[in-house]
């Protein structure tokens, strides 16, 4: 008759074998191989073997300590036998080349929705504060408003620099830091149904607006502008396509179609989290052109238009024709 | 309902138990992680990130412009890539979550993928929000499997990881074979007071083996004697004959 010590005494040699291919096997390394030959395959074997052993133990009512051996024995092997590696050049590659884009134009209702979201108020605000420059003093305290004009005159050493800034280096950093930070939270408020989203897409398009009616009300509008045409041919798309994932995720939230609401949530958050990587890079790419390229007051003017205009030639067309045809 | 799935069901209200079925077919435990928990493994890395902040602040002045920068974005990645580098890691965790026991898994007990990494931890502000991680420790207090709204949108859990416990020494008596047949929960519970009397008072487990002590054929009466002669029946159920 089969009795637990009996159960035991025949299968625990099985069981410190998985133990030790478990060991083995969960140090490999990107480098080594498995160590001493292990076997994948005899583990996978020994781990069918070890669920079996585990329902039989169940079902028989076991002592506590067999059930609670064999069940840390499955899971580890378990996760060991079924994680998802999804990292590595070869799937940057195709994130870049592929799935970004591709990504940006299967969310194209949403980047729609987003962009208006955030070029509306842009642009009443604008012509509101340009229309009547005491307006930003609704926005800002007069301070902060001295203080960009100062940051935008053409006798700035630097243009965009705060006053605590003393190098384009600090910029950077504080560029990645803030913008980045802006992106994520514009994501993150389409769990409050896409409320969120379309809260911190419309203030920042209202506050962007603001600036550039008084900057140019102010008479500063060739500085102001050559300073942000070349980065924001990456800042602004990818502030836009931050939101058009939140928005992905509100909608996801509130019209769950055949799913349940928390299949759809996550299901919308894991494919929009495609478009944050790329929200991430452009960013980056952002803060860089910020800092060193768009501040510096030795460029023409004209000569920043002109790269302006290659930048957001080279930006729509990324979205619009990479990865067409790679399916 | 029947009794034993009555019995399960009150267990699991009890512990707050996850189960992810496995494509063998064997339910795999998840014991998720409650307030209290990731309340401290949380203060423990943002005392690291603090201290990390700091130390950087106080070498940045010798670097000058670029010191300043590396600062700013070593903040940066320390407020938002901090937790995915430490869960897509083998560790699974933060070195806060380590230090109580916790791990992140996605919802079927697996590690983490990148893309639910990052959604779990951008998705923090959220969690944030209104004040002092408001809706998080709310979404985290009502529902069963403590998930802030992050895990939610990720599919993730933060679960206690498994403490190997995996030799329960089981008090040694002299065999003896049951006065009467033994269902197989009668066999289970007999087993189970087998090992925890090591853990138990000599009064307590003389209770309890009193109420047992129908198995030995000792019914109503008890004592060491009586305890000595359950916890045979105990390993006589364990197969020592």
């Amino acid at each position: 008759m089969m009795t637990p010590l009996r159960f035991q005494e025949l299968y625990e040699r099985d069981w410190a074998e998985l133990q030790s291919l478990l060991d083995a096997l969960s140090t490999v390394t990107l480098t080594s191989g498995p160590r001493d030959g292990a076997s994948g395959a005899r583990a996978a074997a020994l781990y069918r073997q070890a669920c079996e052993h585990l329902a039989l133990a169940r079902a028989r009512s076991y002592p506590a300590y067999i059930i609670d051996h064999l069940e840390d024995l499955t899971s580890r092997a378990h996760q060991l036998i079924y994680q998802q590696r999804e990292f590595g050049l070869g799937r940057l590659r195709r994130l870049i080349n592929i799935d970004f884009p591709c990504a940006v134009r299967e969310h194209r209702a949403y980047v729609a929705v987003a962009a208006a979201t955030f070029l509306l108020p842009t642009l009443l605000v604008g012509l509101l504060v340009y229309s009547r420059p005491e307006m930003i003093l609704s926005v800002v305290d007069s301070d902060t408003a001295s203080e960009f004009e100062q940051m935008y005159s053409p006798a700035a050493g630097s243009i965009g620099r705060t006053r605590e800034a003393r190098t384009d280096w600090t910029m950077f950093g504080y560029y990645i830091r803030n913008n980045v930070g802006v992106a994520f939270q514009c994501f993150a408020g389409g769990l409050f149904a896409g409320l969120g989203t379309l809260f911190f897409l419309a203030y920042n398009g209202a506050f962007g607006g603001a600036l550039a009616g008084y900057l140019t009300g102010r008479g500063l509008s060739s500085t102001f502008y050559s300073f942000i045409a070349t980065h924001s041919a990456f800042e602004l798309t990818a502030i836009v396509l931050a939101g058009a994932a939140g928005l992905r995720m509100g909608h996801a939230l509130l019209s769950p179609g055949r799913l349940t609401r928390r299949q759809s949530l996550v299901q919308a958050s894991r494919e929009s989290m495609v478009l944050i990587y790329g929200v991430t890079a452009m960013l980056l790419v952002a803060a860089g052109v910020e800092a060193f390229w768009s501040s510096a007051t030795w460029i023409a003017p004209t000569v920043k238009y002109g790269v302006a205009a290659v930048c957001w030639l080279a930006v729509l067309g990324y979205f619009t024709l990479q990865g067409r045809h790679a399916g | 309902m029947s009794k034993p799935e009555r019995v399960a069901a009150r267990r699991h209200v009890l512990d707050t138990v996850a189960a992810s079925e496995t494509p063998e077919g064997i339910l795999l435990e998840l014991r998720p992680a409650g307030l209290g928990a990731r309340y401290y493994a949380f203060m423990v890395d943002w005392l690291i990130r603090l201290a990390a902040i700091n130390a950087f602040a106080m070498i940045a002045p010798f670097l000058g412009g670029i010191g300043v920068a590396f600062w700013l974005i070593l903040i940066f990645v320390l407020e938002w890539l901090y937790p995915v580098a430490f869960e897509l890691s083998a560790a699974g965790a933060t070195p806060g979550k380590r230090a109580f026991g916790l791990k992140v898994v996605m919802d079927n007990g697996l590690p983490m993928t990148a893309a639910a990494s990052m959604t779990r931890n951008l998705l923090r502000v959220a969690d944030f929000l209104p004040f002092a991680f408001g809706f998080g420790v709310v979404s985290i207090l009502t529902r069963s499997d403590s998930k802030r709204l992050g895990d939610l949108a990720a599919g993730t859990l933060v679960v206690h990881v498994r403490r190997a416990d995996l030799r329960i020494a089981i008090e040694e008596a002299p065999s003896l074979m049951p006065a009467r047949p033994l269902a197989p929960e009668d066999q289970a519970a007999l087993v189970a007071l087998a090992a925890r009397a090591p853990r138990l008072t000599p009064a307590r487990l003389d209770e309890l083996a009193a109420l047992a002590a129908v198995v030995s054929g000792d019914d109503g009466q008890a004592g060491p004697t009586v305890t000595r002669r359950v916890l045979g029946v105990a390993q006589w159920v364990l197969g020592r004959r």
